[in-house]
């Protein structure tokens, strides 16, 4: 049989990045000149060029993503298991995206970021078209690499992902365990929890904490598992293939673990790690407010000193899983005669977990729901404090005004998790699409013979294995104590994009029936809607990467 | 007590099994393998026994492909103790029939003098239902297939088993072969930290040789087929119809 994998595919992809990386550098070069004032990068002038400067911010997305294309692919095929699937994933992500390159990239449905956003010229566009990227932009996305791709995905013979994943058996096993808990225990109720907006049940909670999901990254001296970010990566990835929500139960965890862990006294992580780790005590976390969203140096919740506590006034909004929680990480202003993040302070604010009757028991705070329209199974309240008491000991370190520090370092772990987060939910618009595809028959042939639908699905594949592998770099970079703010936000940045196409693409093969509640696809369209938005909405990803490699 | 549970490293349940073009078995190339299900049941109630106190050791023996060292790592990330990989075949797609495993089975006995042996009833590639059988009786042990609740009351096992007209309740001296039904237990997942523990336990790499059994095989496969396609039926309006219909195609 012939096969639309182009001849020496693995040369061709690695000629093909340093083109790349060419016009990245030389964008990154006139940008700068643009908003440079004086010697200094003046953020004014950034976000007079805002759109340019998210251009950038995805150019480099990009290029990040096909260099980890092509570390994920030598490596398989030094180990020998880089097979067809593979080949034909790798080729059509190197075709897709240096086309989008060069033609415009998509940062949202109706925004694309061309060449000439970021003071590119078509000289600097024609230099980019060395033989490699001409070869694999002309006949790397093919019609017919596309359709072999989705031959082979039909015949995937029970294997977990499409393609190999180049992770360690382990970290498989541990996916197998994890996949088959999400197949039997999540996967046939979700919708229903969905449907019927209701809290997911305890039961599912206590099976994670038996399996080890809380106190998988905490370190094994606080009463953790000291696991590596690419297993909770691996773990989050499968539980949100089976319903967000689930895949989010570890996040608040997570968030509250890294900050203790970074910015805890020894007496407070000796007090919290060990019953976070079990699951006994389950964080939420209480940032934003209703007038602070992204700018949430600006907050104005305030925490004033009154003996040996700190009593708490002003709204929270948007805390997740807020009535069930034993403790909030919440950050609040200290210093009155600030109005920026110097004067905030991070929390463990103890609070009694309600019951659905009376959702918030402890004196000194209300709570009211706020209904959504995915990403349920924890609900989302608003949070109104009066005169909350916090004992002193509770400020985290010890030390006022170092709060939104604090938060700033788990960023690079909340981001990793959500966008291995995003990657769960595509899998499943993947996989819920493809069986719909293969079931419904149209004109006499299952939908899947019909190119277009094809087309999606196996797109989808490519895709989520490019936001794959960047995740994965983020996890790798994180384990291995290295700075990836960057890495980490780019990974945010593009699965969520991914997962979002996904569930969308996934809707439209199921057509009218997509549109009806009773079928699941409705409900991971809603859940894919969040990942774009929480954890640093796009914009803000886009901001901050640019601000990284504007210097 | 030691129990010794031996695995079979065998298809998936999820895969769609597809017949090799020329018929000679089933194409394993490239395919998703796993534990046997029952073999799966037979490692939880043996981890079960050790969890009661019933038993000190757990002992996993898998006998096939080199590869099966993954199903064996299974098993001690579900909790068992210890793993002996018998290494009797090179090719994924060469069996090892109930006979030799059985045979094999009996030398690893001989040496790990195990008070009990809980296999499952029998693997769903080949469903032979046989090496249970064929172990107890090369052994001279006592034997209880189709288990589906297992009590160790002294140095007897009381043993409730499936048969077709309801549940028998047997007690058979030990040491005995109990094989796993489907209802025994429900299998658990592995927990993180186990997952991570199985690494570390032991896990020897015999062969077939070292038992001294010869596996080569002594039943000959005729032909290997998929099922026939399942043709289209058609609606009916009424019982009368109903039977029309089946005496039209002679059903009744």
């Amino acid at each position: 049989m012939t096969t639309p994998v182009l001849d020496d595919l693995l040369s061709l992809t690695k000629a093909a990045i340093p083109a790349v990386e060419a016009l990245l550098a030389t964008a990154t070069d006139r940008l700068r000149e643009a908003v440079t004032e004086g010697s200094k990068v003046s953020p004014d002038l950034t976000e007079q060029h805002q759109a340019a400067a998210h251009a950038l911010a995805w150019l480099a997305t990009y290029t990040e993503a096909l260099r980890q294309m092509q570390t994920w692919a030598t490596r398989l095929d030094a180990a020998g298991g880089f097979g067809e699937i593979e080949a034909l994933l790798h080729q059509i992500a190197f075709g897709e995206y240096l086309a989008q390159i060069a033609g415009g990239i998509p940062m949202s449905q109706g925004e694309i970021a061309r060449p000439q956003d970021m003071f590119l010229t078509q000289g600097d566009q024609r230099a980019m078209m060395s033989d490699a990227v001409m070869t694999l932009t002309q006949n790397g996305n093919s019609p017919a690499a596309r359709a072999r791709l989705v031959t082979l995905m039909q015949d995937n013979a029970g294997h977990a992902t499409f393609g190999a994943t180049g992770l360690d058996d382990e970290l498989e096993m541990i996916r197998d365990q994890f996949r088959r808990y999400a197949d039997e225990k999540v996967v046939p109720h979700a919708h229903d929890w969905h449907l019927k907006d209701e809290l997911i049940p305890m039961e599912i909670l206590e099976d994670l904490s038996e399996m080890g999901v809380f106190g998988l990254t905490i370190p094994e001296d606080f009463g953790g598992l000291g696991l590596s970010k690419a297993s909770m990566v691996v773990v989050s990835e499968e539980l949100s293939r089976g319903y967000i929500g689930v895949g989010s139960l570890g996040t608040r965890s997570e968030i509250a673990a890294e900050l203790i862990l970074s910015g805890g006294t020894d007496e407070q992580k000796q007090a919290w790690l060990p019953r976070i780790a079990s699951g006994e005590v389950l964080p939420t976390a209480v940032f934003t407010e209703p007038n602070t969203g992204s700018d949430l140096g600006s907050l104005r919740t305030r925490a004033a000193k009154v003996g040996d506590a700190y009593e708490i006034t002003g709204n929270k909004t948007w805390i997740t899983h807020a009535a069930r929680a034993n403790v909030m990480t919440l950050m609040a202003r200290t210093d009155p005669e600030t109005d920026n993040y110097r004067g905030l302070s991070m929390f463990l604010a103890e609070k009694q977990p309600g019951t659905e009757g009376d959702p918030f028991p402890t004196p000194g705070m209300t709570g009211g729901e706020i209904e959504v329209l995915g990403y349920r199974g924890m609900k989302e309240y608003e949070l109104g404090f009066d005169g909350f008491k916090v004992p002193a000991g509770n400020l985290l370190g010890g030390v006022e005004g170092q709060g939104f520090k604090q938060l700033m370092q788990t960023f690079e772990s909340a981001r990793i998790q959500t966008a291995a987060r995003a990657i769960g939910v595509a899998q499943s618009a993947l996989e819920v699409g493809m069986q719909y595809a293969l079931d419904r028959k149209q004109f006499g042939k299952p939908l899947i013979a019909f190119p277009r639908v094809a087309d999606k699905l196996a797109m989808m594949a490519v895709e989520i294995m490019v936001a794959r592998q960047l995740t994965y770099f983020a996890a790798w970079e994180k384990d291995h104590d290295r700075r990836c703010d960057l890495e980490a936000g780019m990974a945010k940045l593009i699965g969520a994009r991914v997962a979002w196409a996904a569930a969308d693409n996934a809707l439209q093969i199921h057509g009218g029936n997509g549109f009806a509640l009773e079928y699941q696809i409705s409900r991971i369209l809603c859940d894919a809607r969040i990942l774009n938005i929480f954890e640093g909405a796009a914009e803000i990803q886009a901001t901050v990467i640019a601000r990284r490699l504007l210097g | 007590m030691k129990v010794l549970v031996p695995v079979k490293r065998v298809i998936d349940y999820n895969v769609k099994v597809r017949v090799k073009a020329d018929g000679s078995g089933v194409d394993l190339a490239n395919v998703k393998m796993s534990m046997n299900p029952f073999d799966e049941i037979a490692v939880e109630e043996a981890i079960r026994l050790r969890e009661a106190g019933k038993a000190e050791e757990v002992v996993v023996v898998s006998i096939g492909v080199k590869q099966a060292q993954e199903t064996l790592r299974t098993a001690l990330a579900m909790g068992a103790d210890r793993a002996i990989l018998v290494v009797a075949a090179e090719d994924v797609h060469q069996d090892i029939e109930p006979l030799a495993v059985a045979k094999i089975l009996k030398g690893v006995i001989d040496e790990e003098q195990p008070g009990l042996v809980i296999a499952g009833k029998q693997a769903i590639d080949n469903d032979m239902n046989a090496t249970g059988q064929m172990l107890a009786a090369l052994l001279g042990w006592s034997q209880a297939a189709f288990a589906s609740k297992v009590e160790i009351d002294g140095d007897h096992a009381v043993v409730t088993r499936e048969v077709d007209g309801g549940l028998q309740t047997i007690k058979v001296k030990m040491p005995a072969i109990v094989t796993a039904d489907l209802r025994l237990n429900e299998p658990r997942y592995a927990s993180l930290p186990n997952i991570m523990k199985a690494k570390k336990k032991p896990l020897d790499e015999k062969t077939a040789d070292d038992y001294g059994v010869d596996v080569s095989l002594r039943l000959e496969i005729v032909k290997t087929a998929e099922p026939p396609v399942r043709q289209a039926g058609v609606k009916v309006a009424d019982v009368d119809e109903l039977v029309a219909k089946l005496k039209e195609a002679g059903a009744i």
